[in-house]
């Protein structure tokens, strides 16, 4: 459904992501952990362009968000002038034919070679590739939800502005279905009550919850958590997390970027762990939380659980 | 002796106001005052949004560097030099134009002027509203200028309009030196009926001239007061 290759990005000198690859299948729920700084927030931000990537590409549902990151495309490779230039020197020195093409691919993949201008060809394929690809992100952005740690409610309407907003100006709904639909899920999370109060009267808890509402109203396909409950008091944690949990159980896709472990044990089909702005070890959580193999992980969860 | 003084004081004030000639020439300063200040008021703000919108833009487009550099050295030169030379350039130099009006002249000196603080208030109140509600927005799938305008401005609105307020007030009060190139406005008209042809006593015009300004300020902050609670209704924490 959303599949990220090769994806880099730094702040200034701070390489936050250094090449991390992820793909998530309908009705998966994938739980990022990690220690603070090893990119997980970061990671799930590129996903929905939040954070512009450096290298790397990002796919929804076989439509391209990024730019073209001619490293993840041999067939690009092959058509520019330092692969023509490697390719003669190498025939020149005798190599073996066969195998020469992987051979300067890989090259040129390990050395950074690709330089701004490589002949007209392959620009040309870069931007046909581009062309018929691109989706445009406001468009994307609507199929995923995102909620934030801080959860950014807009200060400047009350609740039922903040669900009804973006639905409407976007035309996805006219505004009675909105207003109807915004009614129902307040319902279903048990605040129907502050339909009209602003976001400065709620509690951490109940603006968590709009958020994800807010979110629920643009009928995403997959919904991106952004350590939704770590700005949370402890007392809160629970209403989002079973909030999220309903979520899970009625199949939506998520990506929960989260330091509730519980959680990610008990919801999450697979769990990632990321140390260092790469993904160090992935699998079920059965497996990562009992069976751990990497020496980081380990030392992590020991210090978590 | 000292009610003697007051008996002059309360004397040279009723004269002022019943005399046709004086009520005349203070009304004349009071509207020249006026005029230049509601004027240069619209310009400097229709002005100062402008600049801080040109100045807020994403930098990346190429179609941007321009206008934004033009931007900048207006707000720096302009913050950088005094209004009086300012104004003496405008009505000197610029508008050097036998039967080229004085307001218009004022009111593009003082509007110019004051676009540049009004831009930079607008710039900071924009600037600090968080980063979060941007986001949100454009996770929605709001585009940039809709989040902009119906998320972003609202909210940094509430934090630019006391600075406005400060920046008019001090406009107006400002505009008493446009004396300095032959107007009368209320300082000036106070300044001669106090003279020796007319009261021969400045106590009593400058006291008046002074009311009047602390009024039109006065009005002003209650003005700018309602806006304010208006704007803050929807934050009730």
């Amino acid at each position: 459904m959303i599949t990220a290759n090769g994806i880099y990005k730094s702040f200034g000198k701070n390489e936050v992501l250094k090449g991390v690859s992820l793909n998530v299948e309908k009705g998966e729920k994938i739980a990022i952990i990690g220690p603070s700084g090893s990119g997980k927030s970061t990671l799930l931000r590129c996903l929905n362009l939040l954070e512009e990537v450096d290298y790397g590409e990002v796919w929804l549902e076989g439509g391209l968000l990024t730019q073209v990151d001619p490293y993840l495309h041999p067939e690009i490779i092959e058509r520019s002038r330092t692969y023509r230039t490697l390719a003669e020197q190498l025939k020149t020195e005798g190599a073996d034919e066969a195998t020469l093409h992987d051979e300067i691919v890989a090259k040129i993949k390990r050395d950074d070679l690709l330089k701004r201008f490589e002949g007209k060809e392959y620009h040309a394929a870069i931007k046909q590739l581009y062309r018929e690809n691109i989706v445009n992100i406001n468009v994307a952005r609507r199929s995923m939800g995102m909620v934030f740690q801080q959860f950014n409610l807009f200060h400047n309407m009350n609740v039922l502005g903040n669900m009804i907003y973006a639905p409407v100006k976007l035309k996805i709904f006219d505004k009675t279905t909105a207003i109807e639909k915004a009614k129902r899920l307040l319902e279903r999370i048990g605040l129907p009550d502050k339909i009209n109060d602003y976001p400065g009267s709620l509690s951490g808890g109940q603006k968590q919850r709009i958020a994800i509402a807010r979110s629920l109203m643009m009928n995403p396909k997959i919904m991106l958590f952004d350590e939704p409950t770590s700005a949370l008091d402890p007392e809160m944690v629970g209403e989002v997390l079973l909030l999220m949990k309903e979520l899970a159980d009625e199949g939506m896709t998520m990506v929960i970027v989260t330091h509730e472990m519980g959680f990610a044990r008990e919801v999450a089909t697979r769990v990632m762990f990321m140390d260092g702005g790469k993904i160090v070890e992935q699998g079920a959580p059965q497996k990562i939380f009992e069976t751990p193999e990497n020496d980081r992980l380990k030392d992590f969860l020991s210090k978590v659980l | 002796m000292q009610s003697l003084l007051l008996a002059d004081f309360f004397g040279s004030i009723a004269e002022i106001f019943s005399t046709g000639k004086y009520l005349n020439m203070l009304l004349q300063g009071l509207k020249t005052t006026l005029i230049v200040s509601v004027g240069a008021a619209a310009v400097g703000i229709l002005l100062g949004s402008l600049v801080a919108v040109v100045r807020i833009l994403p930098k990346k487009s190429k179609w941007m560097i321009l206008p934004n550099l033009i931007c900048s050295a207006y707000t720096t030169i302009i913050r950088g030099t005094p209004m009086a030379l300012q104004l003496f350039i405008m009505a000197f130099v610029i508008f050097a134009i036998r039967g080229f009006p004085l307001e218009l002249t004022a009111i593009l000196a003082f509007g110019i002027n004051s676009g540049a603080y009004v831009s930079e208030n607008i710039r900071a109140g924009i600037l600090s509203v968080d980063k979060g509600q941007t986001e949100a927005g454009r996770a929605l799938g709001l585009s940039g200028a809709q989040t902009m305008l119906r998320i972003v401005i609202p909210q940094g609105m509430k934090n630019v309009i006391p600075a406005i307020g400060n920046e008019l007030i001090a406009l107006i009060k400002e505009t008493s030196i446009v004396s300095m190139i032959g107007m009368y406005d209320l300082t000036q008209v106070a300044k001669i009926l106090g003279s020796g042809q007319n009261l021969a006593t400045y106590l009593a015009p400058m006291t008046v001239a002074a009311l009047f300004y602390l009024a039109i300020v006065y009005l002003l902050t209650f003005g700018i007061r309602l806006i304010e609670r208006r704007l803050r209704r929807s934050d009730n924490r």
